[in-house]
């Protein structure tokens, strides 16, 4: 069996220092628990981002099974200066997958922490550990009969939601912003001290998954999207199971209707009409979702022409556009609501709508209408196969709901992408104020000129929309240090001081977000 | 809407207890034979797709290991939770295969999430009588990538061939050939397939040259090689 490249060590850490923090990991962990062999490592360094595997390349794993043991870890790793780059079940593709931000760093994965603590049916949250699956959820909730429903983002029941909350992740049911509906979180700190957020602190405490603000400051998201504690619990509430439930889509043939379609649907989120997260897909989302391919509609390089696209539109009956929402609630309520959304749209005179009992099990729809009520499925992955070579970078710039911002963000990052001769493969994922507009910048990795463009376009799109005063949500490990610049000097600043005081040896994940005592204003 | 849930929960249950894949059974692993001199004793089974179950990859996998087991795969949530449930049994195997992106992603990601041993993730991508690869693999695969080149530039099939060595610190390796002849626009995929089933063993000789198929093999594919 082939070990790892001796020279494939954590940034700054020698060969004989590593083996002595290995041996301690062995003792800590148990032998089958460090990961040191290249078949070991190898499927953590699938990456789908536009650069050499290499540069995302792990020198170990090692997975924990208990608390106790990761904060065993942490200790080793402040005692011989190694970084560990920790991961839930590490699926957020398009964000990044399981690789490390930084060659050489040690995974810590968190999958055999996979204890379902409490589901609470009747107060209507759960507390999990960090391995837990939204499939293993799902199952147990069926298993149980419990009347409540997941929210979870398009990987649904194999990712987790500990990993997809902590990176603010979004899902499609009223309950889509998942942070917002985390409650109580346990986290590891750099010094092995065990933090409880919220009410978690006060013994005997029984309503650390009800109350989220607990006393005196709320700390709870300086722990997402960070490098300041490794989460090893977190609670989160679950959305009671409505007596009704009516998804629907509404499918709008012209580009150009995304600004009316955003001006109509805003009220209706504010109001809480729809209540849930609201999905506006472009045809190309909506045809890769259908597992259409490229190939099936042209061998010309670049991007797809437009007469493609209507092409597309012409043969499936997708629309340039396409909304998908639902309503939840007694029969009463849906009714009422349904009148105002047919009004709504009757109103604006454009906009196909379609009902589950007229869309049967066609896809997208099917699928769609399975997300906004919690049933999990892998129908999204259909994407990667549209324009196939294995590359896909998540570019998600938070836009205004309103119409005419939507249509600029929309313009723009198609304008980009034809330049350098990708795909606009986009949807808007609908709050009341604000949207993610989530662009999948997918790419050919066997084809090295197209990476490069690809490289390029990503950098373009985050440049191009800075200038505008657009900045992404979330990003991949690849751009993180560049969208970190996005944000100001003065959070950085704050952010690195904050990791001077929590982590001064800067072992927790360096360069998560672009926060790393090693790099920032060293040079 | 009724969303039958029920029906989701038992597919997941029925994929992982019988290992369900496009409404055909996971072949028993009982009745998967280890092949002989191939250096490993663990069985072998093939995933493939719908586009590559009759393609030049099985034909050369077969070369290399006429026992091999051969599989239809596809991205459904029942079949995939299936299949993880089979590499996190404690049953040695080995699983090779020939998928689309959409697949393949779902394969190697439970392969991680399963414990098993991944030792080749190849992107491979075929066009207009040329074919391109991105491999990374494991010191197992050694000499795999000169081989499938010295193959596809004997046969004259254009190529280029890019090969990283898992965490390795020299630069990837980078081959290519001209298209000379386009009478074997599927070699590349007999040539993988049988590199593969021969993955940790001798390979005693050349894959089969296959010739243009009535509908050859276009498109993106991933292959890879999955011990547990």
């Amino acid at each position: 069996m082939s070990e790892q490249d001796t020279s494939l060590l954590p940034s700054g850490v020698t060969q004989n220092n590593f083996d002595q923090a290995v041996e301690k990991f062995r003792a800590l962990l148990g032998d089958e628990n460090v990961l040191l062999e290249q078949q070991q490592l190898m499927p953590y360094n699938k990456i789908m981002m536009s650069v050499e595997n290499a540069a995302h390349a792990p020198s170990a794993a090692l997975t924990a099974t208990s608390v106790e043991q990761v904060q065993g870890v942490v200790k080793i790793c402040n005692e011989h200066r190694i970084p560990i780059w920790t991961i839930s079940t590490g699926r957020n593709f398009g964000y990044g997958s399981a690789a490390p931000a930084q060659r050489g760093q040690v995974i810590l994965d968190l999958k055999k922490m996979n204890k379902i603590i409490k589901v609470d049916p009747v107060m209507c949250y759960a507390l999990v550990e960090p391995g837990v699956t939204y499939g293993q959820l799902y199952e147990y909730i069926q298993e149980n009969d419990l009347p409540v429903l997941l929210s979870f983002s398009a990987p649904s029941a194999i990712a987790g939601p500990v990993g997809n909350t902590m990176d603010r992740g979004v899902g499609y049911t009223p309950y889509g912003e998942h942070f917002m509906m985390q409650c109580g979180m346990e986290v590891v700190l750099a010094n092995g001290d065990v933090y409880r957020t919220g009410m978690g602190g006060v013994e005997g405490s029984n309503t650390w998954q009800i109350f989220k603000w607990g006393y005196g400051p709320t700390l709870d998201g300086m722990f997402t999207q960070s490098n300041y504690g490794i989460t090893t619990k977190m609670g989160f509430w679950l959305m009671p199971k409505p007596p009704v439930y009516k998804p629907f889509e509404v499918i709008f043939d012209n580009e150009e209707d995304i600004v009316e379609i955003v001006d109509a649907l805003r009220p209706l989120r504010m109001n809480n009409t729809i209540p849930n997260s609201v999905v506006i897909a472009n045809v190309l989302w909506e045809a890769g979702s259908a597992h259409l391919t490229r190939a099936q509609y042209t061998s010309e390089p670049g991007h797809t022409p437009e007469n493609v696209l209507q092409q597309i539109q012409d043969d499936t009956g997708m629309g340039a556009w396409n909304l998908y929402a639902a309503l939840y609630g007694t029969q009463e309520q849906v009714d009422v609501n349904w009148k105002i959304v047919t009004e709504t749209f009757e109103k604006l005179g454009k906009g196909r709508i379609v009902t589950q009992e007229e869309a049967g099990d066609t896809q997208p729809f099917k699928y769609r209408a399975e997300l906004m009520y919690g049933v999990p499925n892998l129908q999204e992955f259909g994407l990667y196969n549209w324009r196939g070579g294995g590359g896909s970078m998540w570019f998600a710039p938070v836009s205004e709901a309103r119409g005419s911002e939507c249509r600029k963000q929309a313009a723009l990052a198609k304008r980009i992408l034809h330049k350098h001769g990708l795909d606009y493969v986009a949807e808007f994922i609908v709050a009341p104020r604000d949207m993610h507009h989530v662009i999948d910048v997918l790419y050919d990795r066997t084809d090295e000129e197209e990476t490069q463009r690809a490289d390029a376009c990503f950098n373009e799109l985050l440049d191009e929309f800075e200038k505008e005063g657009y900045a992404v949500y979330r990003v991949n490990t690849r751009f993180q240090e560049r969208v970190a610049q996005s944000y100001g000097e003065v959070k950085r600043d704050l952010e690195h001081a904050i990791k001077r005081a929590v982590d001064p040896n800067n072992i927790l994940a360096p360069g998560r977000s672009g926060i790393d005592l090693d790099t920032y204003k060293q040079s | 809407m009724n969303v039958d849930r029920r029906s989701v929960l038992k597919g997941m249950a029925l994929g992982s207890l019988a290992g369900l894949t496009m409404g055909a059974t996971l072949p028993s692993l009982g009745g998967v034979q280890a092949t002989p001199g191939m250096g490993a004793d663990r069985p072998v089974l093939a995933l493939v797709g719908q586009g590559t179950r009759h393609s030049a990859f099985v034909q050369g996998a077969r070369a290399a290991n006429s026992q091999l087991q051969l599989q239809p795969l596809d991205n459904r949530l029942d079949v995939m939770l299936g299949l993880e449930s089979r590499l996190r049994s404690s049953q040695s195997m080995r699983v090779m295969g020939l998928l689309d992106d959409a697949s393949a992603s779902l394969v190697i990601d439970l392969a991680r999430s399963a414990g098993a041993r991944v030792n080749w993730i190849g992107q491979h991508m075929a066009e207009a009588g040329q074919s391109r690869h991105y491999l990374l693999n494991t010191g197992m695969a050694e000499g795999c990538a000169r081989q499938l080149s010295r193959q596809l530039h004997a046969c004259g099939a254009g190529f280029t061939l890019n090969e990283e060595r898992q965490g390795s610190a020299a630069p990837s390796r980078q081959l290519a050939g001209p298209a000379r002849n386009t009478g074997h626009p599927e070699q590349w995929a007999a040539s993988i397939g049988y590199l593969l089933a021969s993955l940790g063993g001798r390979r005693p000789a050349m894959a089969p040259l296959v010739t243009a198929s009535r509908t050859p093999l276009t498109g993106s594919f991933v292959s890879f090689s999955i011990e547990t």
